[in-house]
């Protein structure tokens, strides 16, 4: 069973295509990289998906089958299609718990004390958003998006501005957490460390197009994708 | 809701029971002033600050819940007016009935115009209010024969209304209680809204309207119902305006007088749910003393506003908490 599905996915600015005829599908509790080059047209293939990429876009979602593509980013949320973004996106001047407690309200399942406790964010429940620090920002960002735990996560950079360290540290948690919950995941990430140590699969994004899919090993062996992308890293 | 342990919070923390009294403390001073107060010119001016007071607590109402700027509320605070006088005028329906629909029709029209324009962007929304505003303005000086154009209409209000005599409504002894008791009122239900559900919904889309809808949440129809709260607000300084001076004209919709409550707001401290308020005393103390000296009586109350926009950007009430806290602060040490 796929938990989310793409299909002839297009986002067009003006004559250019930022993503063009994309198929993309993710069984139900995979965690599946995107990864390509700046302006492959990864984070416009999340945009597509959840809802965001306004009236350029074309092709249809669906979310355990159900076709969710006229559905708002509202609709989609409740239906169980959460997300993160590139750059932390909180509310700066409510409290941790105050935030979470927003999100929870809209939620079926409410779980602000689980979310809290899994990701750290006890001690700083009474702060602030806007008085913690970028990666416990970070944190809560993810935090907001697995309120009422959602089918489909997807994750936009959630380890950008993060140490290496911190990166794999989450990335480790992360991946033991939606395994636990039975997450699907959609990963965009630039540091490889992370795509590859966590990934069931890997979709390789160029030019708005896929150019590769597979095991962490199998995208690793494609030679165009060494080339376009992953150079020495590979 | 499983809030967990956790403590739950809003940005508003709930009042203590000893805020509860000082501030229960403040209303029954202002109440029992007028007998106090030998002065029926000072009495006009506090009846006037008190309904100006309700029309800023307004303005700072939508800034504080949806963080935008409207240089228009005079349309719901004129509309109001011009409704009770028009009712009597012709005789639509009963006085009281005219107030209600006052109070009505200026919410509705705030909720519908909300619908349209809550998603135009910081500086194009306060032109547009404005725009809207001035639009009714020039209705009022120009339809003649509906406002009675620049001599505006004279409000021959009934004998009794609401079961108490006229007077209560015009006699500044009386009009001022009635004026004061009813921002306090007001004060309190928006200090209710803003603890409640839909409050801290609003909270969240004022911070974050994308990320609010991204966690499951419809906008466009709260921040529409929050500038219809705001308007009803001002249409209930509206409704106390027509009563108690029994006359409107179009300055009543006039840009300047939105313009005034939003300076009143900033002065205070439109942060603060009282803020406003007190803003718009100070305004007015400040416009009588220094009528009293120049006849550039508004140059001070510009000097006021930059003074209070560049040095005390929390306004003047959030400063007076600041230097209570730290005296507060310095005693406990």
């Amino acid at each position: 069973m796929m938990a989310i599905q793409g299909h002839a996915l297009t986002r067009r600015y003006g004559g250019f295509a930022a993503l063009d005829g994309v198929d993309i599908a993710v069984p139900a509790g995979e965690i599946r990289g995107l990864i390509g080059p700046n302006g492959a047209g990864k984070s416009t293939l999340i945009d597509v998906l959840s809802g965001r990429a306004g009236k350029g876009a074309s092709g249809r979602v669906e979310l355990h089958g159900r076709d969710i593509s006229a559905l708002g980013v509202q609709q989609r949320r409740h239906a169980g299609l959460a997300r993160s973004f590139q750059r932390t996106h909180v509310f700066p001047e409510l409290s941790v718990v105050g935030q979470l407690e927003v999100a929870a309200m809209k939620a079926e399942a409410p779980n602000v004390d689980e979310v809290m406790h899994e990701l750290g964010l006890g001690a700083l429940a009474l702060r602030r958003a806007a008085d913690i620090s970028y990666g416990d920002r970070r944190r809560l960002d993810l935090a907001l998006a697995l309120i009422g735990k959602p089918k489909v996560l997807l994750l936009d950079e959630p380890a950008a501005g993060l140490s290496m360290g911190e990166s794999l540290a989450l990335a480790e948690h992360l991946k033991d957490l939606v395994s636990r919950w039975g997450v699907t995941v959609l990963l965009v990430e630039h540091d490889m460390e992370v795509v590859f140590s966590i990934c069931h699969r890997i979709t390789v994004l160029h030019l708005g197009k896929v150019l590769a899919e597979g095991t962490p090993a199998e995208v690793r062996a494609i030679p165009e994708v060494v080339t376009a992308y992953l150079g020495s890293t590979a | 809701m499983d809030s967990g342990g956790a403590t739950p919070m809003t940005h508003h923390a709930a009042l203590s029971w000893r805020a509860w009294g000082l501030i229960a403390l403040a209303v029954a001073a202002g109440a029992a002033l007028p007998p106090l107060l030998a002065s029926t010119l000072v009495l006009t001016l506090l009846t006037q600050a008190a309904i100006s007071g309700i029309l800023a607590t307004s303005v700072g109402a939508l800034l504080r819940m949806s963080g935008v700027v409207s240089f228009g509320h005079a349309t719901f605070y004129g509309i109001a007016a011009y409704l009770i006088a028009l009712s009597i005028k012709h005789q639509w329906m009963a006085a009281e009935a005219a107030v209600v629909l006052a109070l009505v029709v200026p919410t509705v029209l705030a909720f519908v115009l909300g619908l349209g324009i809550v998603r135009v962007p910081g500086m194009a929304f306060s032109m547009l209010t404005l725009a809207i505003g001035q639009a009714f303005h020039e209705f009022a000086v120009k339809a003649r024969a509906v406002s009675g154009g620049d001599d505006g209409l004279a409000i021959a209000l009934p004998p009794e209304l609401f079961g108490l005599p006229i007077a209560v409504f015009q006699r500044p002894h009386s009009a001022f209680v009635l004026c004061w008791l009813t921002l306090a009122a007001v004060i309190f239900a928006l200090y209710r809204v803003a603890h409640s559900r839909f409050g801290r919904i609003t909270e969240a889309i004022r911070e974050n309207e994308e990320r609010a809808r991204f966690i499951g949440y419809e906008t466009d129809v709260p921040r529409a119902l929050v500038l219809a709260i705001s308007g009803l607000v001002a249409a209930i300084a509206g409704v106390l305006f027509a009563l108690y001076n029994a006359f409107v004209s179009p300055e009543v919709l006039h840009w300047s007088l939105s313009g005034s409550a939003l300076i009143m707001a900033i002065i205070g401290g439109p942060r603060l749910l009282w803020g406003p308020a007190f803003g718009a005393m100070v305004f007015f103390l400040v416009k009588d003393l220094a009528g009293n000296l120049t006849e550039h009586w508004q140059a001070l109350i510009g000097l006021t506003l930059i003074v209070v926009t560049v040095l005390l950007p929390v306004g003047l009430g959030g400063s007076l908490i600041r230097l209570l806290a730290a005296l507060r602060g310095g005693a406990a040490r």
